[in-house]
């Protein structure tokens, strides 16, 4: 575009602002004949709540192999991986969806991939070497230079724009707001960044992290856990922060990973979103994520590359039977509509705890509370010209739901065509079963409103230019590290293996549902297994 | 009795009034759109008359063979004069983007118009010359005739051409034009003989120009003439851009999204500086390749190589190619260098091609649009240039547009660094683009860029071969301690952003 004086600046802002007149009445014309093609999806809860009645017909197959893992999220690929790596090849998997990934799958129209859950991970943290030894492996870390910092896979990590907040009509270039702030609020701002600094940095005598990924190796020190016996909203009160902008912000942070509020996570965790990652691994970077257009489904992908025919798809296993020898789960396959009887030497349940509860008796976990979400994808006419500022991660203050991220931003070529973006919304509320009721309830119009009412407060003419919108709902999303949670007994005792046969492995275990966890996960399990 | 006649004597000279006038716009018309778009004006005025003139007297030739129904064979012309006027400068514009024939159909166009307004005059004369005394009648006739003149050739460009537009104003004419030949049927209805078919032809026309005048700012995207302040001879959406051509004075424009690509007028500096000094320090030219650069122009420059084998040029953009593949007016700007059997047209993605792409290349040259968004940025940065390595050997030479170093520093030597990352040894250079300014560009390779041309070709008309003349930079076109572009940084993108806003 050579731009040349020619045709300068000046006259080219001329042009927008000509076109912007001339816009309103496209959007005016467009507007009679324009039906936004609706379609809602979710994870198979009607399958998977069969689980509650049991009715299932009676074994007419047995399968052996040595380890059975249920679930395919990260955890359970994780936990194959490693056993893999260790040579061991007889295992199977169990899965009720069609496709792997639990929490991480994604879904693609013609235009882009895009994540239906998890859709970023950070950098690990440079002492992660599980992580680090994976991100090798699958060269998303493509080695180091001479001064050992690592070289990235740049196709793989954010790219400018990274975030922006619409903030007061405006959008500023960071997750939180800086600019027209008032005193009070960008003191609050300043000094909490200042102390999740001090948080980030603080070691007990032992030299282990207060705040550390994966938690496993954070601090035992009782000055640490007693943060974990409070909800994050009283910590802020008790340390005098009260501005509306701050608490705006840490509600976002904390339903963006957690599902719920600071009302309602413990203080620890609500500090550990600001502490646990200490950004020491690739800090010669611009970015600090590593993304994909459908999101964690491409780790999910790399780590399915260790199950190769190993699934059993649309299985539910809903008995366990503990013999001297080994271990039979009865599995029943929705898609022949028989029940199959699984022995294995050993079996890792890399399934959520409310699933774990109704196959084991006495297992209960009402204290384990999950978030229902929904996620829209939104396929934006190509002509809206809020696209070309798209940043990869976009909120809009004051807004109920997560704001949206831009699937293609990574892409590398022109992207010429129509834009798709993710929405999140997290029900934020204390009766997480009611949320879950009325979640299912909602009709494909309800949820376009709910989405719209946040996007127009940024995007005012959006609703003109949306060609798509696809909604994935999901009845239990991550969990919530409420008080007591993540080191609570409760807690503990649910992760303590059975007769050295039956393990359980999941992020609802370690309390905070992100990609090191759960990889950690897998992999701590095996080792439990003593083979 | 009385009174209808001199009614019916004034209508007829009104109407000669209104033919004249007419008449001299649609002259008008032809001759200015043939010096918008083929320049030389004088030239193109001069042959314009000279043919409208000739082939009026041609018409006047002719009317003596018309003997009956006077009155009725008026009219028609007069609809007849008004539709071809009408139509003149819309089909001519078309006829300019499609093909080859465009100055044998404006001449036609000409003689055809001149013709039907010559046969007029003499066929009102004979109508008139049983009612009205001879002397008044001549003397009548031609001062009509006259004062429609001087109107028209004040009108014409002081009013008609700013308002209107030069495909609106023959319409708007024609319109005129065939509305007098109705007012005429009405009148005159006595008169007339199977008026009812000259009516059909009559409103048949007026409908269809009046539709022409409705929809000629959809039709050509008039429109947007103002914004460039030059005619708009050609404009299109891809799926990607707007592609616009505009003509004034000889020189020929060509726009994408806005943005000038080239001018005819300069454009050989600009490709000249952009191709030679690859194709001179590269030790090999067997196999070259293109990035961008649709028009074809610096694949003209680089088909003046003989030792040239086989040239790959990727663009985007399918339309661009097919346009400058076809259009006439391009092909004779770009030698038709599109359509050459060495070459190989891909409508690609640029970074997603080179990135799957498996064969070698003796010399790249990138002729990119500016970093001026984020999804351009990409095409500067680190990572596509790594990926362009695997593409190229030892000798191999690449050159890049690198914006300017007057009104952008930062961007050029941002460019010129992130390259030096992957091919370590560089030569920056710029030159002067009337149209752009300063523009500066890069040629870079694994080793040292020779002192010596590996071969040169005789013609040019600006550059000598000589690179160090055009590689010294002055303070004003320097800029110290930059970043690299990258991809999770973009930082050229800023840098653009931050030099072109003071402009």
């Amino acid at each position: 575009m050579k731009s040349g004086r020619n045709f300068s600046r000046k006259e080219f802002l001329k042009t927008l602002a000509l076109s912007s007149l001339i816009l309103p009445v496209f959007q005016y014309c467009s507007r009679k004949s324009k039906t936004i093609l609706l379609k809602i999806t979710s994870t198979n809860h009607i399958l998977g709540h069969r689980i509650w009645a049991k009715n299932f017909p009676g074994s007419s197959e047995t399968i052996q192999t040595k380890i059975l893992i249920i679930g395919s999220g990260v955890t359970a690929l994780s936990a194959a991986r490693s056993l893999r790596l260790m040579g061991i090849n007889d295992i199977t998997l169990v899965e009720m969806e069609q496709n792997l990934g639990g929490n991480s799958s994604s879904g693609e129209n013609q235009w882009s991939k895009f994540p239906l859950g998890a859709h970023y991970l950070p950098f690990p943290n440079k002492d992660n070497s599980e992580l680090i030894a994976f991100l090798e492996e699958q060269k998303i870390v493509l080695g180091y230079d001479e001064k050992k910092r690592p070289i990235l896979d740049e196709e793989q990590i954010t790219f400018p724009p990274h975030d922006r907040l619409h903030h007061k009509n405006s959008w500023e270039e960071q997750l939180y707001p800086i600019k027209n702030l008032d005193n009070q609020s960008s003191e609050e701002f300043e000094r909490f960044f200042y102390l999740m600094n001090q948080y980030k940095q603080k070691r007990d005598e032992l030299g282990a992290f207060w705040f550390d990924i994966p938690i496993e190796k954070s601090s035992q020190h009782h000055d640490a856990l007693i943060l974990e016996e409070i909800a994050f909203s009283a910590w802020l009160t008790k340390h005098n922060f009260h501005s509306e902008a701050l608490m705006w912000y840490l509600n976002y942070c904390c339903k963006d990973d957690y599902g719920l509020g600071v009302d309602y996570v413990s203080a620890w965790a609500g500090i550990h979103y600001f502490a646990g990652r200490k950004g020491d691994f690739a800090p010669h970077y611009n970015a600090s994520e590593f993304t994909w257009p459908e999101g964690n489904a491409r780790l999910i992908d790399l780590l399915g590359k260790f199950v190769q025919n190993k699934v059993l798809h649309g299985h539910l296993a809903f008995d366990v039977k503990l013999k001297p020898e080994h271990v039979e789960v009865l599995v029943f396959d929705s898609v022949t509509d028989s029940t199959k009887t699984i022995c294995a030497q050993k079996v890792l349940f890399c399934t959520p705890q409310y699933v774990n509860q109704y196959l084991f008796k006495g297992r209960k976990a009402s204290n384990f509370k999950y978030a229902p979400w929904f996620i829209a994808t939104l396929v934006i006419d190509k002509n809206f010209a809020g696209c070309d500022n798209f940043a990869w991660d976009n909120a809009i203050y004051m807004s109920d739901g997560l704001g949206y991220i831009y699937n293609q931003h990574q892409n590398i070529n022109q992207v010429t065509n129509h834009k798709v973006i993710s929405f999140y919304y997290s029900f934020n509320e204390e009766n997480l079963k009611n949320a879950r009721k009325k979640l299912f309830k909602l009709k494909d119009d309800d949820m376009k409103e709910m989405v719209l009412k946040d996007l127009r407060k940024a995007h005012y003419f959006i609703e003109d230019y949306i060609v798509e919108m696809q909604f994935h709902k999901l009845g239990h999303g991550m969990i919530a590290p409420v008080p007591k949670h993540i080191f609570g007994e409760k807690t503990a005792a649910l992760k303590e293996p059975i007769d050295q046969k039956i393990y359980f492995a999941h992020s609802d275990l370690s309390g905070i549902s992100i990609f090191e966890e759960s990889f950690h996960q897998g992999i701590s399990v095996v080792k439990k297994l003593d083979l | 009795m009385d009174k209808r006649k001199i009614s019916f004597e004034n209508l007829l000279l009104f109407s000669v009034l209104i033919i004249a006038i007419c008449g001299l716009i649609y002259e008008l018309v032809a001759g200015a759109l043939a010096s918008y778009l083929m320049g030389d004006s004088v030239k193109q005025f001069s042959f314009v008359i000279g043919v409208y003139l000739f082939s009026m007297g041609i018409g006047s030739y002719l009317a003596k063979f018309i003997h009956s129904n006077l009155i009725s064979k008026f009219v028609e012309i007069e609809i007849i004069v008004g539709l071809v006027g009408g139509l003149s400068s819309t089909v001519l514009f078309w006829l300019y983007n499609t093909s080859q024939i465009f100055e044998a159909a404006l001449y036609l166009f000409v003689f055809v118009i001149g013709c039907l307004v010559g046969m007029e005059i003499p066929l009102l004369l004979n109508i008139l010359k049983d009612k009205v005394k001879f002397k008044d009648l001549v003397s009548n006739v031609f001062t009509f005739d006259y004062i429609g003149a001087l109107f028209a050739s004040i009108l014409f460009p002081l009013v008609l051409i700013p308002q209107l537009g030069i495909v609106k104003t023959p319409i708007l004419f024609g319109i005129i034009n065939v509305s007098i030949g109705i007012l005429l049927i009405y009148y005159l209805k006595e008169e007339l003989k199977n008026s009812l078919a000259l009516k059909i032809r009559a409103f048949f026309s007026l409908f269809l120009l009046l539709f022409l005048y409705a929809f000629s700012n959809q039709i050509l995207s008039l429109s947007e003439e103002k914004l460039y302040n030059e005619s708009i001879v050609f404009s299109l959406n891809s799926s990607y851009q707007r592609l616009v051509v505009t003509r004034n004075h000889n020189e020929t424009k060509f726009y994408l999204n806005n943005n000038l690509q080239f001018s005819s007028r300069d454009e050989y500096r600009y490709h000249e500086a952009l191709v030679h000094p690859v194709l001179s320090k590269a030790k090999r030219i067997d196999n070259i390749l293109i990035l961008g650069g649709g028009d074809g122009l610096a694949l003209r420059e680089i088909l003046k190589y003989q030792q040239v084998q086989h040239i790959t040029l990727v663009d985007l953009d399918p339309e661009v190619t097919r346009f400058f593949r076809s259009n006439e007016t391009m092909k004779k700007l770009n030698q038709n260098s599109l359509n050459n059997e060495k070459v190989e047209v891909v409508n690609s993605d640029a970074f997603i091609w080179v990135k799957n792409c498996v064969e070698k290349y003796d010399a790249v040259i990138i002729d990119f649009p500016d970093p001026s968004n984020y999804s351009l940025g990409k095409l500067y940065s680190l990572q596509f240039y790594q990926y362009l390595q695997k593409i190229t050997h030892e000798k191999s030479v690449i050159g890049v547009q690198s914006t300017s170093p007057f009104f952008a520093p930062k961007t050029f030597w941002c460019i010129n660094k992130t390259l030096e990352q992957v091919f370590p040894f560089s030569v920056p250079y710029h030159a002067y683009i009337p149209a752009f300014g300063e523009w500066g560009f890069t040629v870079a390779g694994m080793r040292p860029i020779p002192q010596k041309n590996y071969q040169i070709v005789a013609g040019n008309k600006f550059y000598d071969y000589n690179l160090t003349r055009l590689s010294y930079f002055s303070q004003d076109m320097k800029a110290q301690s930059l970043e690299i572009n990258r991809l999770d940084n973009q930082i050229l993108v800023r840098y653009f952003d931050e030099e072109w806003s003071q402009f």
